[in-house]
């Protein structure tokens, strides 16, 4: 009896501990695919305020808020520092990205289920593509 | 985003099988649980438990991608279910594996060599994983602002404004990108799609929220759920296609419209020879990745001796699929040749090939099966008729049993009763005669067929 009371509780921490596991990683998930939406929601921001400076002929200077402070800056170098924002957010994403894939196979794995075929793949170049794109419905 | 992706995979070529009910279209798989046990009645299958075991141990190997270029052969008597084991493992290997069945008498074609047909079926059974990728800008439109000079002439200016579940954006729209947009017809409540890198427009339909705009809609309006997510996506798409594909493709007299009309003609083997290299070049890149399929050759009996040396050879060569083959012969000639060998095929062949054996159904199963089948047609039929039926299947044959479920139906149908009783299957057998009776029948009446005399008067002279 008590030997089965002991096998019983271990096998429910090691549930437990298999259950904890998955939500750990699901979360990971989650969190870099909100993390790429808000990077997204920023860099489109960025670039409506770069392009609402281009096209403002009238003033020399512009407003920039920076953390919670406003600074009064020549407009070229505030179209420079967001432009520059603007990369840096790109690369950003870019880099959530890559790193969303493995942690999407390793949800699964820890599903048992299959990892996703052929994602880990490079991608063709837009000239191959070209060449097969008929067969690519 | 990944999981998105994902259930796009599943997506691509899921054509719809146009499927009349045939012979095997009751076959759903191998029928076998977890641990490669086979369970008595599964999937359309029914009995031949160790030769469903044996294609499942294959089948777990053909999926890690592991025996590239062996051999299978399912030997067995006529009616034992060789091809049934064959169309379970294409259906268990799902739509990502190629699968490629022929039937051996059909290399025989005046417009294509024989060797030609081997290896145009080979390379449609060897398949190419690629990923294609794609930066796309999606959202629902909320506003189209175009601006245009009041002189009339000179550059449009305008503003678009997307938005999705999560964020809303304005973009400045230069003179080609307004064209695109009128072109495409493109509205306020609008999901679409651009092309970061051709600014290609794509309307995938109107939002749900829009549903109520207008009374008066064309039937193919189509409503989608405004995306999820951010606006500026990575899509990417894996295909798999098969090599064949692809040398059609590139086979420059034909053109890519030949893949649909079916008359290929032959490929150059230049043509085949560059492909291969390609391939091989976007493996080492990291590009694709080879799927080895399945070349089902069903009746390969049929095939002579030169058909058995090209596949000897073409067994051997790096990209060669898995090949299974069905026989019902027993010790016989090899066409082609005057000698005789086990299931037809040379022994040298037979060497490189595992045998999986089929063996005739008992009673019991043949019940069953025939249980499927009625299912399978919509014919209700009671208890007696079945075992009416099995005994007939038991001492004729399974195909025949399973050809009369059919015809008894319709007899049922026409005394308007609503199941198939002993009677109506009594009726059948009497209307057709099975392979014996006949037999049977012409022995006794061969004298008054025609041609008869001529033979008869020939054997008297000789």
């Amino acid at each position: 009896m008590d030997a089965e009371e002991g096998l019983s509780s271990i096998e429910a921490s090691d549930l437990l501990k298999y259950l904890t596991e998955i939500e750990m990683v699901a979360e990971d998930v989650l969190s870099s695919r909100r993390e790429i939406i808000d990077l997204d929601r920023q860099r489109n921001k960025t670039r409506e305020a770069v392009r609402a400076l281009q096209k403002d002929k009238h003033r020399d200077k512009t407003w920039l808020c920076a953390g919670n402070m406003f600074l009064k800056v020549e407009k070229s170098k505030a179209i420079s520092t967001l432009t520059k924002d603007y990369d840096e957010l790109d690369a950003e994403i870019n880099k959530v990205r890559s790193g969303l894939r493995p942690k999407v196979n390793k949800l699964r794995d820890l599903e048992k289920k299959e990892d996703l075929k052929g994602f880990d793949l490079d991608p063709l170049t837009p000239d191959e593509k070209r060449s097969v794109e008929s067969l690519l419905l | 985003m990944a999981a998105a992706t994902a259930e796009k995979v599943q997506e691509i070529r899921e054509v719809t099988r146009i499927e009349r009910i045939g012979a095997h279209s009751h076959i759903r798989g191998l029928g076998l649980d977890d641990a490669l046990e086979a369970r008595q009645v599964s999937q359309g299958m029914v009995g031949q438990v160790k030769a469903r075991k044996a294609a499942g141990v294959i089948m777990e190997i053909i999926k890690e991608g592991k025996i590239a270029g062996r051999g299978i052969l399912i030997a067995g008597q006529p009616g034992t279910g060789k091809t049934a084991i064959a169309m379970g493992m294409a259906q268990a290997l799902g739509t990502d594996t190629p699968f490629t069945s022929i039937a051996g008498s059909e290399i025989f074609s005046l417009e294509m060599s024989k060797t030609e047909a081997l290896t145009q079926a080979f390379r449609k059974s060897i398949g190419v994983r690629i990923k294609e990728e794609t930066e796309i800008i999606e959202g629902e439109i909320v506003e189209v602002q175009i601006d245009r000079p009041a002189t009339g002439t000179g550059a449009k200016v305008g503003k678009l404004t997307l938005k999705t579940t999560e964020m809303e954006t304005i973009y400045q729209l230069g003179q080609k990108m307004i064209e695109s947009l009128t072109k495409e017809k493109a509205q306020a409540g609008d999901i679409v799609t651009i092309d970061k890198a051709t600014g290609k427009i794509t309307k995938l339909g109107r939002s749900f929220t829009r549903a109520r705009d207008y009374d008066a809609m064309g039937a193919q309006t189509k409503f989608v759920q405004c995306p999820e997510g951010e606006l500026q996506k990575r899509k990417e798409v894996v295909h798999t296609v098969t090599l064949h594909e692809i040398d059609v493709i590139n086979s420059r007299t034909q053109g890519f419209l030949a893949l649909f009309s079916g008359d290929t003609g032959e490929i150059k083997s230049e043509v085949r020879e560059q492909i291969n290299s390609k391939v091989a070049e976007w493996r080492e890149e990291g590009k694709a990745e080879i799927v080895p399929g399945v070349l089902f050759v069903d009746e390969v009996h049929m095939l002579d001796i030169e058909c058995f040396s090209f596949l000897n050879r073409a067994l051997e060569s790096d990209m060669a699929p898995i090949l299974i083959m069905a026989t019902n012969r027993g010790i016989t000639r090899i066409r082609g040749t005057q000698y005789k060998s086990p299931h037809g095929i040379p022994i040298d062949l037979l060497d490189r090939l595992v045998i999986i054996s089929t063996q005739p159904y008992e009673e019991k199963e043949i019940k069953q099966i025939l249980k499927i089948r009625c299912e399978e047609e919509d014919v209700e039929m009671n208890d007696d008729a079945l075992t009416v039926l099995t005994r007939i299947g038991m001492e004729t044959s399974l195909r025949y049993s399973i050809q009369l479920i059919t015809a008894a139906n319709l007899v049922c149908r026409k005394r308007k009763g609503s199941e198939v009783d002993v009677d109506d299957i009594k009726r059948v057998y009497s209307l057709f005669l099975d392979e014996s009776r006949s037999t049977q029948f012409l022995k006794e009446y061969q004298q008054e067929f025609m041609f008869n005399e001529m033979t008869q008067e020939e054997m008297e002279t000789s």
